[in-house]
């Protein structure tokens, strides 16, 4: 059911570029190494919202709070979700981008916490 | 000359091995007769030497020493300065491989080409960065190949084993899990999955703080106020965490020469509480391989432990609870890494392995039945596919008039694209006046080194841009600059 839709993606993120943008070449099938690629690729805030961690710059926020789990959850679907974020945020630890990495640190330690509370401990 | 030779360039410990005539790997000993070599870096004040090793690792001046370098090699912005000058991971890891390249080569002939192991997770620059490292080093990298593959392969061969095999691989730095299907003399990876700053180092630092606290509470003072008394506490810690894997309890008495000795006493049960959050995330990666290979517990026929850190009572229990049946150890957990290399060297050709990674592009993604559109990360290469590959997809132009097409090439699996990393670019020039729609084919290759090459082909006008996928963003040497520090690198005298 989905159709994708190729965009230019400067213009759909309205994002701010570290560096000039590769040179298109008119030449066809040429063969050459990426040379200018952005050095912090991430989004901009303005395009995206920000990961639950965060956004929780104001007042602390529990390690349920964190990982998006609700009171109406049952054990499955908080099994579910965990297992998402985990893989997410496991990711997130090995990004290119230092601020992303610290972002999976501390949503790694809440993933456990709430994991703990709900499984009972290893 | 020796044929065959695999490296394994640990967090903590770093070995080289070779295959013997008789197809047996066996583990080359540096000069100072060690089997394996701490991956430390001293850089001697006084005189022109480096050292690496055991030497750096106990005399040294903790400021001018480096340790744990590979825990950085991902990181772009990551530089250790000594007398005024920046070093790079992949410097000081060129320093660790010129002396494995040095010593082993006086034991079995030139070393010129190896097989590099790698955690499962290392990113695009921390590939790269080991890559230049070798190079720095005069070594051409025949392959990198994931650590617990290497385990694996080393741990079949001696083992005899058939079947599907959990590679758990816990290091002084990373978690890797890996499973992999044994069928006579061939092996096919099944997934590879991998946990950054998951490993020894980590249930050192927290023993660490429990030595500093007991100090404090005894003492009333802190338990180190420098680099090179934090560096001996810590020794004394990782040397408690050994103990604790082999007694119930451990007593150590430990101080500074300000504030006087304390008596350290820890049981094994409070440093199994110490580290259960770290052994609960290792659970958790073995599930998220499991998920990944659509795979039961019950499915596996053998569980193998690999890394020291294996060594840890509760790693063991928690394995052996999980699947029902205890786990193997392959051997020498320390050294098979790096035995295993020597044998992939060889056996690569019956070794199927899978992509490390999902490569794909950001696309606004149109959903017909509601009529939302987002922008997503659109995978082409999902991580897992059997390598080598090439797949294409489809996709629309959205704007008219639309002069250039931008390809962002991401690496990573998530489909929300603040979750990924994009790693390249490519843009293509197509003629004007065109209306929105406008098919284009994005093909992405993965080869059997882990290279990926994108294709753009604009269907209406034929035209078309083909790319290697390589990271050049920061932390990344130029080749020239890559030149010019490996001939200075060669020049300098490591012992």
């Amino acid at each position: 059911m989905f159709k994708k839709v190729l965009q230019s993606i400067s213009k759909s993120l309205n994002r701010q570029q570290t560096g000039p943008l590769p040179t298109a070449k008119t030449e066809a099938a040429k063969r050459e190494v990426i040379g200018a690629v952005v050095s912090h690729p991430k989004p901009s805030a303005a395009a995206a919202p920000k990961p639950d961690a965060v956004a929780a710059k104001e007042t602390p926020r529990s390690p349920e709070e964190l990982c998006g789990i609700t009171p109406k959850m049952n054990k499955e679907q908080i099994r579910d979700h965990l297992k998402m974020l985990y893989r997410r945020f496991n990711q997130s630890a090995s990004s290119l981008d230092q601020k992303t990495r610290s972002e999976a640190d501390t949503m790694l330690d809440a993933i456990v916490a709430v994991r703990e509370k709900h499984f009972g401990q290893i | 000359m020796a044929d065959y030779v695999g490296i394994d360039l640990g967090t903590t410990l770093s070995g080289l091995a070779y295959l013997k005539p008789d197809g047996n790997p066996e583990i080359v000993p540096n000069a100072d007769g060690e089997r394996l070599t701490p991956s430390v870096v001293y850089f001697d004040a006084h005189e022109d030497v480096k050292l690496v090793g055991s030497a750096a690792r106990d005399g040294g001046d903790p400021e001018r020493t480096i340790f744990q370098i590979k825990r950085y090699m991902d990181d772009p912005d990551h530089v250790v300065k000594i007398d005024n000058k920046d070093w790079t991971p992949s410097e000081i890891s060129a320093l660790i491989l010129s002396k494995l390249k040095r010593d082993c080569a006086r034991i079995v002939g030139e070393i010129n080409e190896v097989v590099i192991t790698v955690p499962a997770n290392f990113n695009e620059l921390a590939r790269k960065s080991t890559i230049a490292a070798a190079e720095m080093a005069g070594m051409k990298v025949r392959r990198l190949v994931n650590e617990p593959t290497a385990a694996a392969v080393y741990y079949a061969h001696t083992q005899g084993v058939q079947g599907r095999v959990l590679v758990f691989d816990l290091g002084g730095g990373t978690l890797d899990v890996t499973i992999l299907e044994v069928a006579g003399d061939s092996i096919r990876i099944l997934t590879s999955e991998g946990a950054r700053h998951l490993g020894g180092g980590n249930f050192d630092e927290l023993l660490l703080d429990a030595y500093d606290q007991q100090y404090r509470k005894q003492v009333d003072a802190p338990l180190y106020n420098d680099e090179r008394q934090r560096r001996r506490s810590l020794q004394a810690a990782e040397d408690a965490k050994k103990m604790l894997s082999k007694l119930q309890r451990v007593s150590d008495t430990i101080g500074n020469d300000t504030s006087g000795l304390a008596r350290i006493d820890l049981s094994r049960e409070q440093f199994e509480t110490m580290i259960r959050r770290m052994i609960t995330r290792s659970l958790m990666l073995v599930e998220q391989a499991l998920d990944s290979a659509k795979l039961r517990t019950s499915d596996m026929d053998h569980v193998v432990l690999v890394g020291g850190s294996t060594r840890i009572p509760k790693v063991k229990t928690m394995l052996e609870k999980f699947f029902g049946k205890q786990p193997k150890s392959c051997g020498n957990v320390d050294e098979c890494v790096a035995l295993g290399a020597a044998l992939f060297a060889k056996k690569s050709g019956r070794i199927q392995e899978v992509c490390n990674a999902s490569y794909g592009t950001l696309a606004m993604v149109y959903n017909a039945a509601t009529g939302e559109e987002k922008l997503m990360n659109s995978i082409v290469i999902p991580k897992n596919t059997v390598i080598p590959t090439s797949r294409t997809q489809l996709y629309q132009t959205s704007e008219d008039n639309e002069r250039v097409i931008e390809v962002d090439i991401t690496q990573g699996e998530d489909a929300d694209p603040k979750y990924v990393d994009v790693i390249g670019r490519i843009t293509l020039e197509v003629p004007p006046n065109r209306p929105k729609g406008c098919e284009v084919a994005v093909t992405f290759s993965y080869d059997e080194n882990q290279r990926v090459r994108a294709l753009v082909v604009d269907k209406q006008s034929g035209r078309s841009r083909e790319v290697a996928v390589s990271y050049k963003g920061a932390g990344v040497l130029s080749d020239e600059e890559l030149k010019r520090r490996s001939t200075h690198l060669r020049a300098m005298r490591i012992e």
